[in-house]
């Protein structure tokens, strides 16, 4: 659990953040904070700037310009303080084909620092409903086990910050329902979650506010509920309306346009 | 560290085959060269089949691993953790070297009861620190060709094609079938000075002067390497 003084400040705050890719611009003077207790989505059109924003938190990439603070850490400074208190489920589950789903486990609990018994990750394994595959690889199993294996190493360590880069592409929904209820179950635990999806019906129903972003720039955030309110009336968002009632997906074509990215 | 080397320790077992093959290379070539151990010298075999496998190991299993893993993304998941990316890279090496030790061992072993090499054990373990040096020149080259290369495959054949070059072109220059020009090429080549410096370890005695620029342009070729392989690489594949 996360204390309240923590949970004043931000625990993610991106301050005026640029990254460059040469004489492309990727994200231009993004800015916005996500709080303990808060789920925050990150939505934007194939190339908007989602990625670019994500990896310069993760510290994979130096922006060229800006500040990043994770639980106080300036990920540019203290990068490895900063990356122990946010834990990370990147698009595709990329560990090591080699090892199976406890190794895999016990590999990343040692790399945050905790020491995790066999009964510990047969519990951890029992949570997400898989402690029959402890000893299988990861490639065996499914898209949804993966993801769900996938989430438990992100939140190993009880991390601040939890940073989902589309958790739920590609899941049955069934799947999807389970993740989006481990997410809400972060959140009521006093953790802060940044989220980034396609899906509208999946920020709508587990965000509790949102940013939408487009060719690097914000361009709005708020609350769904707020940003269906505020553009309610707006002639782009209305001349997308297919089922006459305004809905965060018609907010969201209207604001960032009917082209389709590549 | 300790939980990175616990891990790319039990990938390379579960590799074992792969890397069994790497090793065999070097094994194959010292039991079939029994015969020329008079001719040649049981010193230029030890030395030759040792440098074949250093380059097995830096060329096709350090540098693919490395491709692999970091199409697959492998890197990118550790690296969003607390760990440095020095940390993550030393790991790999600690496993290289594990390898070269074994595989000089192995030589070692094989080259005393099979082919009958009696060296003095001052000659061994000389041998066995140079051969831990020398692989660096290998693992460097390996680095630089991952660092200049993106795409698994490619590295793969890359690799490949640079193995067979070395041991053709350096077996057979230093045999002096391929005339004088590309024999002086080889000896100063990163096989020749790797093997020459082995082979003076294997028997102190014969340390001269010749060996010390050797052991030189070995280390030279190993911080060229080393220093592009580090400018050159990406962790990612995008």
């Amino acid at each position: 659990m996360i204390n309240q003084q923590q949970a004043a400040a931000p625990v993610l705050a991106v301050s005026q953040l640029n990254v460059q890719y040469g004489a492309f611009q990727a994200v231009k003077d993004v800015s916005f904070e996500v709080h303990a207790g808060e789920i925050f989505g990150l939505l934007g059109p194939n190339g908007a700037g989602k990625t670019s924003t994500l990896s310069a938190i993760e510290g994979l990439l130096h922006p060229a310009s800006g500040s990043i603070t994770v639980a106080g850490f300036d990920i540019r400074e203290q990068p490895l303080h900063a990356r122990a208190n946010m834990g990370v489920q990147l698009q595709a589950t990329s560990f090591q084909p080699e090892l199976t789903i406890s190794e895999i486990i016990r590999l990343f609990a040692s790399i945050y620092g905790v020491n995790l018994k066999d009964a510990a990750v047969k519990q951890k394994l029992a949570e997400i409903n898989l402690e029959e595959a402890s000893g299988k690889k990861i490639s065996q199993l499914s898209g949804g086990q993966q993801q769900r294996v996938s989430l438990v190493i992100s939140t190993i360590h009880n991390p601040q910050l939890v940073l989902l880069d589309e958790p739920t592409t590609g899941l049955d929904p069934q799947s999807r329902r389970q993740l989006w209820e481990r997410m809400e179950h972060f959140r009521n635990n006093g953790h802060a979650v940044l989220l980034t999806t396609h899906s509208m019906e999946e920020a709508e129903a587990v965000c509790d506010r949102i940013a939408i972003i487009d060719h690097g720039r914000i361009i709005a955030i708020d609350t769904p509920e707020a940003l269906i309110a505020q553009h309610r009336d707006d002639p782009a968002v209305l001349s997308v309306v297919r089922k006459g009632k305004v809905t965060l997906e018609d907010v969201f074509i209207g604001l960032t346009g009917t082209a389709v990215r590549s | 560290m300790a939980a990175l080397l616990r891990a790319d320790f039990t990938t390379l077992w579960r590799n074992r085959r792969s890397f069994g093959l790497v090793l065999l290379v070097s094994l194959v070539i010292l039991v079939s060269w029994k015969g020329l151990v008079d001719k040649l010298g049981g010193v230029f075999v030890l030395s030759s089949c040792i440098t074949i496998g250093l380059t097995s190991i830096g060329l096709m299993g350090y540098s693919n691993s490395i491709a692999r893993d970091r199409d697959r993304g492998v890197f990118q998941r550790l690296r969003v953790g607390p760990v440095s990316a020095w940390t993550i890279m030393m790991s790999r090496l600690i496993v290289q070297i594990a390898m070269i030790v074994l595989m000089t061992v192995l030589v070692f072993v094989v080259g005393y009861f099979v082919d009958h090499i009696y060296i003095s054990p001052v000659g061994y373990i000389a041998g066995l620190l140079m051969a831990m040096l020398g692989g660096f020149v290998y693992l460097g080259m390996g680095q630089a060709i991952v660092g200049l290369i993106k795409n698994p495959d490619t590295v793969n054949s890359t690799t490949r094609l640079v193995y067979f070059i070395f041991i053709m072109i350096g077996m057979f220059g230093e045999f002096g079938v391929l005339g004088k020009k590309i024999g002086l090429l080889v000896i100063w080549s990163p096989y020749g000075v790797v093997r020459k410096v082995l082979a003076a370890s294997l028997d102190p005695a014969s340390w001269n002067m010749d060996t010390t620029w050797a052991l030189l342009a070995a280390a030279g070729y190993t911080i060229v390497f080393v220093v592009l392989g580090v400018k050159w690489f990406k962790w990612e594949n995008k």
